[in-house]
């Protein structure tokens, strides 16, 4: 026995000894001409083509290869990076003669599964004065085509608690790779604040601009969506909404719209920061031409930048909305919630919401600790708008984020406490 | 009564079988493991067999790394008790250009190239050996090759961040292997010293 493990011992010096070792692959002597990647359909050479599937940090280690000795532990490192980027069932590389002598080719081929299936958490809150809001997809890939079963409730993105099921149909190159179609089909049930009910039953004002409480909620929404420049999506589409009033008596009306958005997402990154801007404009237009009981032009815009350097980043997010003529409830905007004015309770603001907003928020992190600023106010036209600020501290790690807000007012701060994940 | 050409009806199962078995038959007699010794140490050969085919020479000529790990056990006549075991890694390369491998032995690094396909084969097998120190001359016992392509995730199973897991090296070669992961397994014996001492090469075999 004590042999064997003598012999285990001087085996295990083997095994240490060398499997790092570069040089003990004969074409490490050769130079890297170029590198190739290939996916499902596509192939790019990373020397002369800019490739935006590949993200710019992992693209410069790619390139850094060219021009020097050949490292293969460094290919299995990048083949294991572009696995984790494309979700893809495997990488696989290898090499080829370059075109000049004792230079090779490098070419990673990324193997997508043609069948998956993923169980998500798109959102998941608890807001102190808000409870509980979350969200549980299935979706079921086959190659570019995606099926996704949900459930949700949710009482931070609107006034209303909505919660019930979603299921959608996404196609993801239909044809190219420039034209994405997605059909999706909501039915909700409704659940009201105190506040709001009370606001309705007041009448005059803003609730003379928007519809009554319903009960439920279907709403059936194809969208196509154009990559027209490769940071530039435009999608389009109609949404047919179609929801049953409680009161003054049950009647179902219909709210449908054509829907436009226009969306920019340009990244930078050098060796020391990197720089995001998602900018978007987003416009549904309800029409009688559409069959519509609601005729209204609900436009926003938004615009997020973040700068990321070191353990330090500094996110500012901007929005302005602007809705005009008669529109429903869930098309109001809405600020008091986890993303906008946090720390304020949006029935306190404003228990209909507002057919105005503007607001903005200001993140700071270091690290895992996250401090913020938000000011911004939703408003009816016609009326004063009110500007409010709230100032908070939390921490944040990936998707996970915990954080005490509190209002900036005269009289006793009213903190909120939120922690939750992908809000 | 059954006629007699009915009786000797054979199944087209039974040809199957029969097929399969035959072929599997052939296949385990095909790969012979000769013995030398040297007066120190045993040496194995084994023209026959050819490890340098299917995934693992395809990953080679894509210009990966392949690494096969080899062990010599020595067995008692009742081919059960192990008496000694040597281990060796064996990394092999094959160069793009110009169309030939390389292999490094894991216990010295020493290292050869230019060799075609049949001869690194050859020269991996050439430089396995085994002490025989303390065995008696005139005592049978057996001589067992094992040859594994090493899977990566075993061995960075083996070689981590606390060191090396000797538990998980013994499974490796304790264990099944992987089917996707080229193995085989040569026995020779019952053989003794003195009979190989007398200069002539002995051979057994078993697939």
């Amino acid at each position: 026995m004590r042999l064997v493990w003598l012999a285990c011992l001087g085996f295990g010096g083997l095994l240490a000894a060398a499997p790092q070792d570069p040089e003990l692959n004969v074409n490490s002597r050769y130079l890297v001409e170029t590198v190739i990647v290939a996916g499902d359909g596509w192939s790019t050479d990373l020397a002369s083509e800019p490739n935006e599937k590949i993200s710019v940090g992992l693209r410069r280690q790619i390139l850094a290869l060219i021009g020097t000795k050949l490292n293969p532990n460094l290919l299995d490192d990048l083949a294991a990076r572009l696995r984790k980027e494309f979700q893809a069932r495997a990488v696989s590389h290898r090499l080829k003669r370059g075109d000049q002598p004792d230079s090779v080719r490098v070419v990673f081929e990324i193997k997508v599964p043609p069948t998956r299936f993923d169980v998500s958490v798109p959102k998941f809150l608890y807001n102190a004065k808000q409870g509980w809001s979350g969200a549980v997809e299935g979706t079921g890939a086959i190659e570019r085509n995606s099926f996704t079963l949900g459930l949700v409730s949710d009482q931070d993105e609107l006034v209303e608690r909505y919660t019930g099921l979603r299921a959608r149909y996404e196609n993801t190159r239909l044809g190219t790779d420039r034209v994405r179609v997605r059909f999706q089909f909501e039915d909700y049930h409704d659940q009201w604040n105190g506040a709001t009910r009370n606001q309705l039953l007041l009448g005059g004002g803003p609730a003379d601009l928007t519809s009554g409480v319903y009960r439920t909620r279907q709403n059936f929404e194809p969208v196509v969506s154009f990559v027209i420049a490769k940071p530039l999506t435009l999608s389009v589409g109609t949404s047919f909404e179609r929801f049953e009033d409680q009161f003054p008596a049950a009647k179902t009306e219909a709210a449908n719209a054509l829907l436009a958005t226009l969306r920019y997402q340009w990244q930078l990154e050098d060796s020391d920061t990197r720089q995001d801007v998602d900018a978007g404009y987003s416009l549904h237009a309800a029409t009688r031409i559409l069959k519509s009981d609601f005729v209204y032009l609900r436009q926003q815009w938004t615009l997020h930048y973040t700068l990321r350097r070191g353990k330090h980043t500094v996110t500012d997010g901007v929005q302005f909305g602007f809705l005009s003529g008669h529109a429903p409830l869930f098309e109001r905007y809405v600020a008091g919630d986890s993303t906008q004015l946090r720390g304020w309770n949006k029935y306190e603001i404003d228990p209909l919401g507002g057919n105005r907003i503007v607001t903005n928020s200001v993140d700071y992190r270091y690290g895992i600790l996250d401090l913020f600023y938000d000011t911004g106010a939703v408003w009816d036209s016609g009326q004063p708008s009110i500007a409010r600020h709230s100032v908070g501290a939390g921490f944040r790690q990936g998707p996970f984020f915990l954080a005490v807000a509190f209002p900036v007012r005269e009289h006793r701060p009213d903190p909120i406490f939120m922690v939750g994940m992908n809000y | 009564m059954i006629p007699h050409s009915a009786r000797l009806k054979i199944s087209r199962r039974s040809w199957l079988l029969a097929g399969l078995t035959a072929s599997l038959f052939r296949a385990r007699a095909a790969v012979n493991l000769t013995v030398h010794f040297d007066g120190d140490n045993l040496h194995v050969a084994a023209p026959q067999l050819h490890f340098l085919t299917g995934k693992p020479l395809n990953r080679l000529q894509d210009g990966s790394t392949v690494v096969f790990l080899s062990q010599l056990t020595l067995l008692r006549e009742d081919r059960l008790t192990v008496f000694r075991r040597s281990a060796e890694r064996l990394t092999l390369s094959y160069d793009v250009w110009e169309e030939k491998f390389r292999v490094t032995l894991g216990t010295d690094g020493r290292s050869v190239s230019g060799l075609s396909s049949a001869t690194a084969e050859a020269w991996c097998l050439d430089n396995l050996a085994i002490s025989a120190l303390g065995m008696a001359a005139d005592r049978p016992f057996w001589l067992r090759l094992e040859l594994r392509e090493a899977d990566p995730r075993e061995l960075s199973a083996v070689v981590g961040d606390s060191g090396i897991s000797l538990t998980t090296m013994i499974e490796i070669f304790s264990r099944k292997s992987r089917t996707d992961r080229a193995h085989w397994t040569l026995d020779a014996g019952p053989l003794r010293l003195a009979d190989l001492r007398l200069g002539a090469g002995h051979k057994a075999q078993k697939g």
